[in-house]
């Protein structure tokens, strides 16, 4: 392979020194001339029609120039089903949905004026469980599901409240059970979680009242595709909206898609021009953005008595909250890998994604993957343990490799899992005494592991420009939002690369959708992967260009020519380089300017279909991880705590190392605090009981143990330099390793997160009273059953 | 069924208040400011809202998270939780006060240099706190820095690649000290 001189290099993050110094602007930041403050009235019940809405009282209070409700504000948008009103419309759903919202000269005011209004509600029947929500019979959260306007992946279920039935249909599960010698069946819970970014979410717009045109400064991961559903809900074209993105602080998929941007908009429209900011605090944020889906999975698997699999079938609640958001695709994209990285003749696979009376659900970072993993890969050590196996070995006889045609139909290449599994497991030791061969009393060790294979949104489109100017200045025009994850570093050094330019040279502008050219979005750790391509396409055309006009120059041909270090010369000739910035003032005056443009898609990519599941080409490439730990659990508290973690991942091409092991870090705190102690809790009457940092528990420094990351490269045949994409693998199988560990200590095993102390308490005080079978050495060879 | 929606949370609004403006002395970023400020008005809203300066950053409002940690007399405190009636006399330096002249203070660079900021929204506070920690103690271990740092909450770096800048960080200003009692 050629020598590279930026990619493959931990360069320093670019956006760091701004970062360092305060001087970065995040979207909480933003302070724009004359702005009203925003301030919103949620609702406080979880399934209520609204009888009554009164506003006098807070339109007559000093200083308010708007108070907004539904009626002000009729308009729905939505991903994939349009079923979400900008405030809400006859109906409350959910408790914090925001009902009402009133604009003014400060935020105190604003909020005065949201107390005095006042709302009538008549209770409905609420569902707080996806599974209780579906039981036929249940009331309709949606009344008019069936004439909301939906996108064409859009399978309505069987059963009530549900949105959208995935189904990947392989094989004949039943004649697969029926051919097996053991069949397993468990149930696995995983509750919702907060994203919890450090910054709140807000948003300001502004409408101009001569030209209509709708500006809205967010730190939104897709500002293009929220374009696109702004300019569909409010009926405008596209060019009369405009989105610009401040820096995000952290959002890990809840700041994508519209959050506050409903409200600043409804407000907007009332305030003749001036702009407003609408800020939620971190309880609003809490509970009126996203959370992640609660699931609850039922997995059952068929396996030979050697160890192979045979059938697997598994059935998804996905726990949507109120409204689609992106339950559809979360559902579809978190379903299809549901049954793990595995060759399995028969497969069958139910995900309902359901509407209950709890927050919205939507994109969290890996889309679904962490919770079903968390089924997965526990269930895979129970069978391996029933059959008397080694759950490395059992993985080993089934994972995918390269080559495989997967139970969705897709051939695969570039497949780096079984190097992560071996790599995974070494490291930690796996097979081997712990390190702590003598605990104290009272104390057992285990150890334990999981892999996962995450897919990316395929087909996406990524389309990008390169500009050099007669200074040699390189500006990148690229739609990727730096959402903390370095994009700005990683698609610098591309273009350093393909221009041999230093990377203080290149810089990347600022997201703003009226002047950057189209990405899909910074989701489903895509940018890498496409954006790259984009960039790396756009910093040729613009290469080929200087080249031409050097060869010009040079009278030579551009064979001859060589670059470096932002200078292009003739090879094996004295005479002296000319820079960039010379060709360009030599050929095009001063005043020059060299342009090249990039877009990428993955043309094959073809999304899964809807009544099978299958596609040839699901995803663009795939990423593979397999994460183990090692834990110590104490009997008498049943605290659980990390000894170490280890993180093989298979990145492709690590375009910069210490930003991958960076990413992996990141991840795994995430995947930890989701395994030992992050849930929200919802009561009886759907209100969010710790939406404070100081009840929900977040990692801290002092809740991690000694990780140890490991970058496994398997080149991308399609990938800039063999890259793949990284930002959520990170915490897919981290909680699944844990609870194999814990499982490993204890001989009992826990089917739902997080494992608290509580919880493992209980657990050890069970199996002390009746030891469950799964502790038993001896394979048990059942017969199948049915499914639930 | 009635139902008023959420209590007010405060009496009034600005107007009917009658707030009385304080007059403060306050030194900021090593220069001396004399202020009017709303008494129960928080030190955060002050320097974010009334002066400008956002590089103190709002993740709680409640004392909860540490972004918006500055240092008091210099020692660190949450922003969010001390009123501006209280700064008469406050000797106060935020994330805008740390460089040195046009260099970044080592505790800065290190965090620059090892990867500490990804989204970067934690990193203000966390730099605060990391320059009160380095002053009282130079050469801190792992577990003190861990310590030091568990009010300040981060999302996104699993804490790994801020402790290196921590000790990195410690390094470079017992080099810098060294070379200096040299000079």
């Amino acid at each position: 392979m050629e020598k590279l001189s930026f990619v493959g290099k931990s360069i320093t993050r670019v956006d760091a020194e701004e970062k360092v110094t305060g001087s970065a602007i995040y979207g909480y930041d933003l302070v724009l001339p004359d702005m009203l403050y925003g301030k919103v009235l949620f609702s406080t019940r979880p399934h209520a029609i609204i009888k009554r809405i009164d506003t006098e009282k807070a339109r007559r209070l000093p200083g308010v120039h708007a108070v907004v409700t539904g009626k002000d504000a009729p308009w729905t948008h939505g991903e994939t089903i349009k079923d979400m009103p900008f405030l809400a419309q006859g109906k409350v759903r959910f408790v914090g949905e925001p009902v009402a919202a009133v604009a003014a000269v400060d935020e105190d005011t604003a909020q005065a004026a949201v107390a005095l209004i006042e709302v009538e509600y008549e209770d409905c029947p609420a569902y707080f469980s996806p599974e209780e929500a579906c039981n036929p019979g249940a009331v309709l959260i949606h009344e008019d599901y069936d004439s909301y306007r939906k996108s064409d992946i859009i399978v309505p279920g069987p059963l009530p409240n549900i949105l959208e039935h995935f189904k990947l249909r392989t094989g004949n599960v039943e004649a697969g059970f029926r051919e097996s010698d053991l069949v397993l069946e468990q149930r696995y819970v995983v509750p919702a979680i907060g994203h919890a970014a450090l910054e709140p979410h807000s948003a300001h717009a502004q409408v101009d009242p001569e030209s209509g045109k709708v500006t809205v400064w967010v730190a939104n991961d897709a500002p293009f595709r929220v374009l696109h559903e702004t300019a569909e809900a409010l009926g405008l074209p596209k060019e009369k909206i405009r989105f610009i993105n401040p820096y995000q602080g952290g959002g890990f998929g809840s700041k994508g898609a519209m959050k506050v941007e409903t409200i600043a908009i409804a407000l907007a429209y009332q305030t003749n021009g001036r702009p407003v900011r609408v800020k939620f605090n971190r309880a609003e944020t809490f509970v009126s953005t996203i959370t992640r889906h609660e699931a609850i999975v039922y997995i059952k698997s068929g396996v030979k008595r050697d160890g192979t699999l045979v059938a697997r079938q598994v059935r998804i609640y996905w726990g949507a909250g109120a409204y689609a958001e992106k339950s559809p695709t979360v559902c579809i994209k978190g379903s299809h890998p549901s049954p793990g990285p595995y060759r399995i003749p028969h497969v069958q696979v139910d995900g309902y994604a359901v509407y209950t009376n709890k927050p919205l659900a939507g994109a969290f970072r890996g889309y679904g993957v962490p919770q079903t993993a968390w089924a997965c890969e526990q269930h895979m050590d129970e069978l391996a343990q029933r059959l008397g196996m080694d759950a490395l070995d059992f993985r080993l006889k089934n994972v995918f490799v390269d080559g495989d045609l997967s139970y969705w139909g897709e051939r695969l290449q570039s497949v780096g899992l079984k190097e992560t599994l071996l790599k995974a497991t070494e490291a930690i030791g796996w097979g081997k005494k712990t390190g702590q061969s003598n605990p104290p009393k009272g104390i057992r060790i285990g150890k334990g592991f999981a892999c996962i294979a995450k897919p990316t949104r395929t087909p996406t489109t990524s389309t990008a420009a390169v500009k050099i100017d007669s200074r040699g200045d390189v500006m990148i025009l690229a739609g990727t939002v730096e959402i903390g994850q370095g994009c700005t570093t990683i698609l610098s050094q591309i273009a350093a690369e393909e221009l041999q330019v230093p990377i203080d040279k290149v810089r990347m502008h600022s997201l703003d959708t009226d002047l950057i050219p189209f990405d899909a979005s910074t989701t489903s750790s895509r940018s890498t992967y496409h954006m790259g391509n984009a960039v790396k396409r756009a910093a040729v055309k613009a290469r080929d260009q200087i080249t031409e006009m050097a060869a010009s120059l040079f009278d030579t041909s551009k064979e001859n020519l060589e670059l470096s270090n932002g200078k292009v010369r003739v090879k094996d000739r004295r005479e002296p380089a000319l820079s960039f910035g010379e060709v360009i003032c030599q050929k095009l005056g001063s005043d020059g300017v060299v342009a090249g443009d990039g877009a990428y898609t993955f043309e094959m990519g073809k999304d899964v279909d809807p009544q099978t599941g299958h596609s040839e080409h699901a995803s663009a490439f795939y990423m593979y991880a397999t994460q183990a730990a090692e834990v110590a659990v104490d009997e008498e508290t049943g605290r659980v705590r990390l000894i170490r973690m280890v993180a093989a991942h298979d990145v492709g091409k690590a375009i910069n190392p210490l930003n991958c092991v960076a990413q992996i870090e990141g991840g795994l705190a995430m995947g930890i605090g989701a395994a030992l102690h992050e849930e929200l809790v919802i009561d009886d009457h759907g209100r969010v009981k710790n939406p404070s940092f100081l009840d929900y528990h977040l990692v801290t420094s002092l809740d991690l143990p000694k990780m140890e990351t490991i970058i496994v490269e398997c080149p991308d045949p399609n990938g800039p330099y063999g890259a793949k994409g990284l930002g959520e693998p990170g915490l897919a199988p981290t909680p699944a390793a844990i609870g194999n560990a814990v499982a490993n200590a204890l001989g009992t095993r826990i089917y739902e997160l997080p494992l608290s102390p509580e919880r493992v308490y209980w657990a050890i005080q069970t199996s002390k009273k009746n030891p469950s079978p799964s502790v038993s050495a001896e394979p048990v060879v059942s017969n199948p059953t049915s499914f639930r | 069924m009635q139902c008023v929606a959420v209590p007010a949370i405060f009496p009034g609004w600005p107007g009917e208040r009658g707030d009385i403006n304080k007059k403060i002395r306050i030194t900021l970023n090593g220069q001396e400011r004399i202020l009017e400020v709303v008494p129960y008005r928080l030190l955060l809203d002050l320097l974010r809202d009334e002066m400008g300066m956002t590089g103190t950053k709002e993740g709680c409002g409640t004392g909860d998270c540490g972004a918006c940690t500055v240092l008091l007399h210099g020692k660190p405190v949450n922003s969010c939780l001390v009123f501006s009636g209280e700064l008469d006399g406050a000797d106060i330096v935020t994330i805008e006060g740390l460089k040195i002249g046009p260099e970044l203070h080592p505790v800065q660079d290190a965090f620059r240099q090892d990867g500490g900021a990804q989204c970067g929204y934690c990193t203000p506070g966390m730099l605060m706190m990391t320059t009160a920690l380095l002053r009282e103690n130079e050469q801190p271990t792992e577990e003190e820095i861990r310590f030091a740092l568990s009010g300040n909450l981060c999302r996104c770096t699993g804490y790994a690649k801020i402790i290196q800048a921590v000790q990195r960080a410690a390094e470079m200003m017992r080099e810098k000290k060294i070379t200096e009692a040299k000079g």
